[in-house]
């Protein structure tokens, strides 16, 4: 897709001033996150759940070559075919290879984020392959010509009021209706005969199993089945960190999966995906293959956000940014929005294009009390910006800002005393209506909203009285 | 693409800074993380297995109805009690597995094909899990995977001794015999459902949008 990242400030605004955004954000981030506290508080071994967790990643990333080998093996034995890839184009090459040995004129699709880094829907656009999305987000998406706005419901920004209207126009019987049971029955009606006539379906996959070579994915509409059972070649693409060892500590990450992600205990349909139709099958793929995509992961694996490799995708952190509700996943210009992809989307771009993003964040941490994982995003956001001054990519602005800052508060009485005079100057501003309209300097802030007028002296000032027994 | 091979393993050992691991050892590594299963199971101290299975299975998220049976001889008039209350045809599509062909179907119709637009298939489920009210489906060419996802009503037979605790029971026998897997293992849980729209939900979204559940020798449950 295309990366707008390096506007981030500009989207953001535009993002602001969308009223039907903020609707469909208030609609979804809430119900998700209190779908979420419910599920997780009637399993009392979450936490433990989450430790254990956070240990297998650990083990299987630390011998992630180990791992990588072993699935290899086991997915050949089984009949799948292995590519690897280390940059997007050989990805994408690799898929196109396919879908021109088996003379693809449409190919069904998966939902699949690393599909999307890749740029995958583009490479099947310029090779002449229809492109169908089955997912119903994503074939929302895909008729809007928008992309995805949030890794597991990629349609959250749309209204239902507007996806009426697009299937008005793009769906061969619907009739106006509103109602949202009426949309997801024109979309079956839509897509079924396109299952069929595909002669290839694309996926991507919730985990790799080492130890049988297997491929999980796990949807809750059954699209993954149908998607690539029919065709004559399932190709699946996915990232070298999506290994597990067993389907014992598979079993670990999908009791997190599903409930961080959606709120529920399991999702309606995960499947094991084990090579080709075999002798005698009624259905299946004549050909499975698999591509194994680097892209930046050994990167990350050799600097300091390798913990980000651990990330299963379930996009707990997205529905409890503030950031995120407030501007929605557009704004963020790239695959990943919200706190995972203020640490992805620098590590895949560069820190120089994609800077606003960790420090589009108030670091009030609920990311990481909701990663099911255990990633320290806060602390990866604060990196970057670290390295960000260092790399001299910090605005000339922030960086004198921050030096005087230092240089105060490297000395208390100087600091205290700006304070005082800063909050006593505030004070007389507003004195008379108790806010302020607007300050130069403060543009950013004011032209929203007013500031507020200081009351009552420092924090010191009432720090120091309350010791003193005056209130 | 060999090259590629080659690329990713080096720049994933260099970042990794490590030798070759002995795999005795990772593997040691890897069964320490689940030592205790506990850990990461929910607790249902007081539900058996079946009690647990019905009580997920029909809960407002699996959606399913259940049937209960004395055996495989019982299961035509069960599919035919469900076709009759839902106004549906006599006629349904079938998994080819002995034990449900060998019944007596008596004016109930069928076929081992499925149609796109198929109404009704019976499909026989491998095992059940009671943890999540799952039922799991090893594909093979008795009991194709289309058969699970295409028809609008999902008619499922299952004994009630099939029905394991957590999943990780379900990859215990899975060992125990030989640890051979089936090209699609496929955990169903409920029915196709979304939530793409406003987070509402909502079923039938591709697959099916009804589920019943047989069950056979459950007893009183």
């Amino acid at each position: 897709m295309k990366q707008t990242t390096a506007q981030f400030k500009k989207n953001v605004e535009a993002a602001l001033a969308q009223p039907n955004l903020k609707v469909a954000l208030d609609r979804t981030t809430g119900l998700l996150r209190s779908r979420r506290a419910e599920i997780v508080a009637q399993f009392p071994e979450f936490e433990t759940t989450r430790e254990i967790a956070q240990q297998i990643k650990n083990h299987t990333i630390r011998y992630l070559d180990y791992y990588l080998e072993e699935f290899e093996k086991n997915a050949i034995a089984s009949g799948a075919k292995v590519h690897w890839a280390s940059t997007a184009k050989e990805a994408t090459d690799a898929v196109i290879a396919i879908c021109r040995a088996h003379d693809a004129k449409m190919a069904t699709r998966v939902k699949s984020m690393l599909g999307e880094e890749i740029g995958l829907p583009e490479a099947l656009a310029e090779a002449g392959v229809e492109r169908v999305e089955t997912d119903l987000a994503e074939h929302i998406i895909q008729l809007a010509g928008d992309p995805p706005s949030h890794i597991v419901m990629p349609a959250m920004h749309k209204t239902h009021e507007e996806v009426s209207e697009l299937f008005e126009r793009h769906h061969r019987n619907h009739v106006k209706r509103t109602e949202i049971a009426d949309l997801v029955e024109s979309a079956r009606h839509e897509l079924r005969p396109k299952y069929f006539a595909a002669e290839v379906g694309i996926s991507g996959a919730n985990f790799l199993i080492a130890e049988t070579g297997s491929i999980v994915i796990v949807t809750n509409e059954g699209n993954a089945e149908l998607t690539t059972a029919p065709p004559k070649a399932h190709i699946v693409t996915v990232g070298i960190e999506k290994l597990v060892p067993t389907m014992e500590h598979c079993t670990a990450l999908l009791r997190l999966l599903a409930r961080s992600a959606v709120g529920t205990e399991i999702t309606q349909y995960t499947t094991f995906y084990n090579g080709p139709k075999r002798s005698g099958d009624k259905d299946g793929p004549e050909e499975m293959h698999i591509v194994l995509v680097d892209h930046h992961r050994t990167e990350m694996l050799a600097g300091n956000l390798r913990a980000m490799l651990h990330c299963i995708r379930c996009g707990a952190c997205i529905n409890h940014c503030p950031v995120y509700a407030a501007i929605g996943g557009h704004a963020y210009g790239g695959v990943y929005p919200g706190p995972m992809g203020s640490v992805l989307t620098p590590a895949m771009t560069s820190l120089k294009e994609a800077g606003d993003l960790p420090n589009a964040c108030t670091l009030n941490g609920r990311c990481q009390e909701v990663c099911p994982v255990k990633i320290p995003l806060p602390d990866m956001m604060r990196r970057l910006r670290e390295q960000q001054y260092r790399e001299n990519f910090t605005s000339p602005t922030v960086r004198y800002g921050l030096g005087l800052w230092a240089f105060a508060v490297k000395r208390p009485w100087l600091y205290r005393l700006g304070n005082r005079f800063a909050i006593r100057a505030l004070g007389m501003l507003g004195r008379r209506k108790g806010h302020i309209r607007s300050l130069p300097g403060t543009g950013g802030w004011t032209r929203h909203r007013d500031l507020a007028a200081p009351q009552g002296g420092t924090f010191m000032d009432l720090y120091g009285r309350r010791q003193r027994g005056i209130s | 693409m060999s090259d590629a091979r080659e690329r990713v393993l080096t720049d994933v050992r260099t970042a990794l800074g490590g030798g070759r691991p002995d795999p005795a050892a990772v593997a040691r590594e890897a069964a320490a993380t689940l030592a205790n299963p506990a850990n990461v199971q929910p607790k249902f101290d007081n539900f058996s297995n079946l009690k647990r299975f019905v009580e997920r299975a029909t809960s407002e998220t699996v959606t399913a109805t259940v049937d209960d049976v004395q055996d495989f001889a019982a299961v035509p008039s069960a599919v035919r009690r469900y076709l009759s209350e839902h106004g549906l045809a006599l006629d349904v599509s079938m998994v080819s597995v002995a034990t449900l062909t060998d019944q007596d179907w008596d004016d109930v119709s069928y076929h081992h094909t499925i149609d796109p637009e198929e109404r009704v298939s019976v499909c026989l489920a491998d095992y059940g899990i009671a943890e999540t009210g799952t039922l799991v489906f090893h594909s093979c060419p008795e009991s194709p995977t289309l058969f699970n996802y295409l028809p609008l009503h999902h008619i499922v037979v299952i004994e009630a001794k099939k029905i394991l605790r957590y999943i990780e029971d379900y990859c215990a026998k899975v060992r125990a015999a030989g640890n051979i897997h089936p090209r699609n293992i496929n955990f169903i849980t409920g029915t196709s459902g979304t939530a793409d729209i406003e987070a509402r939900n909502v079923r039938g979204a591709d697959g099916p949008r009804f589920l019943h559940i047989v069950i056979i020798g459950g007893g009183n449950a």
